[in-house]
Order: structure tokens, then sequence, then C-alpha cells
């Protein structure tokens, strides 16, 4: 292995860790799962993308793909999900239709 | 000069080409992710919202689409001399992963601005986080 890929791997090594250390924090300061994780997710596929340019073996490409792969899927999921965790603002609340006569007034708009 | 000693030369001014391409692509995702990793930590020293977080992380997701633009024309460099078959192989799965990384890495990009003008729009402080960013690679 050369020196340079040695170097880059060695970036890339300290991404993952910065990846962890940037999603725990942004998890102990917002409060937010699904942010934190999404931080942590885009650093990892930063220290993923490295890997990729050190003329890579078809076990490290196969590792990677999975993690793209995985990181798509939570990340659609997360998105799939936010509209649920999120409060309904005053324009979203606007365009909600009204409940049936015979339903309950004050319904929440989004759950 | 023969046939052997043009290919041979090609071989290497190619190759170098992608080195330099590759290594413009490395500058980029690793400036981008060490400037969001300092962003982040300033983030939670300050204790900002997370319309701080989802902000550095579009900027973040901006530096990662350009490394990827760079090491997508280093593949292309590759192909124009003729590697091995497992070598071709090897090119063609990382092309295809940085090819579908690019497209999704745009559209989450367009998601995630979209859905900020839309709790701007509402006057949401921070559902998505919603920030306004102004810095871009």
């Amino acid at each position: 292995m050369t020196s340079a890929a040695e170097a880059v791997r060695l970036v890339a090594l300290l991404l993952t860790g910065a990846a962890l250390l940037a999603a725990v924090g942004a998890l102990l300061s917002t409060r937010r799962p699904a942010l934190a994780l999404g931080i942590g997710l885009d650093l990892l596929l930063a220290a993923g993308l490295l890997r990729l340019a050190t003329a890579p073996s078809w076990r490290q490409i196969a590792a990677t793909a999975a993690i793209v792969a995985l990181r798509h899927l939570i990340g659609r999921g997360l998105r799939a999900g936010a509209p649920v965790w999120r409060r309904p603002g005053p324009r979203s609340a606007a365009r909600t239709p009204p409940p049936p006569a015979a339903g309950r007034s004050g319904s929440p708009a989004r759950r | 000069m023969n046939s052997e000693e043009a290919e041979e030369l090609l071989h290497e001014a190619v190759g170098f080409l992608v080195t330099v391409v590759e290594a413009c692509a490395a500058v980029v995702i690793v400036a981008g992710a060490l400037w969001a990793f300092f962003r982040f930590l300033k983030a939670v020293a300050t204790r900002r919202t997370a319309r701080e977080f989802v902000s550095v992380r579009l900027t973040l997701g901006r530096f990662l689409a350009l490394g990827l633009e760079f090491q997508l024309a280093s593949d292309v460099l590759r192909t124009a001399v003729a590697p091995s078959f497992e070598e071709l192989a090897k090119l063609a799965v990382v092309a295809a992963i940085r090819t579908a990384l690019n497209y999704f890495l745009a559209k989450e990009i367009a998601e995630e601005r979209r859905q900020i003008a839309e709790d701007d729009a509402d006057g949401r402080p921070s559902a998505t986080g919603g920030g306004k960013d102004r810095s871009a690679p």
C-alpha cells in the first residue's frame, strides 16, 4: 500500500470517529435522534467516499455499497416518519380539511 | 515512437490526471467534513437549535456532491485506458455507487431545502431545523 493510500485511510478513520462524536453531540444538544443519526451518517458517508478512492478490494466495495444502501434506507425511513413527529404550523393547519360535522372539533392537523 | 511506447505514455498521462482529480475530490470531501465537524461542535457548545445543525448538514451535502463529481470525473478518465477485466468491473461498480449517491444526495438536498422553505412559510421555528443556508462550497 502506498503512503498516500495509507494517509487517506487514516483520514477516513478520523472522519469515522468525528461522525460518532458529532452524532452523540447533536443528540445531547438537540434531543432529536433523527437529526443526530443524519449527521453521523453524513460524516460516515464522507469517510466511505474517501475509502473508495484508494484502489479498493471487492470486499471494501461491497462494504461501501452496503453502507450507502443502509444509509439511504435509514434516511428514507426517517424522512417518511418526520411528518408524524412535526407539530402542525399555521399554514399546514389551514390546509387541512375540516373534520366531519359529527366528528370532534379541534383535532390535530397531523399526528 | 511506436504504438507500445505511445500506449505507455497515455497510461502514464491518464494515471497522473486520475491522481490529480482524485486528490481534488479527497481535498473537497475532507475539507467539507472537517468544516462541518467543527461547525457541529460549535453548535453543540453554544447550544444552538436544530436549525443550525440542518444548515450545516446541507452545506456538508453540497461538499460531498462536489467531491463525488470529481470522483466521477476520475472514473471517466480511467475508462480512457484499457484495463484488465477485473479492474473494469471494479470501476463499473464504484462508478455506479458514486452515480447513485450523487443522484440521491441531490434529491436529499432539494428535499431538505423544500422543507426549510415550508417551515419558514409556516413560521415554524425548527421542525426540520429550517435554517437559511448561505454558505456553499
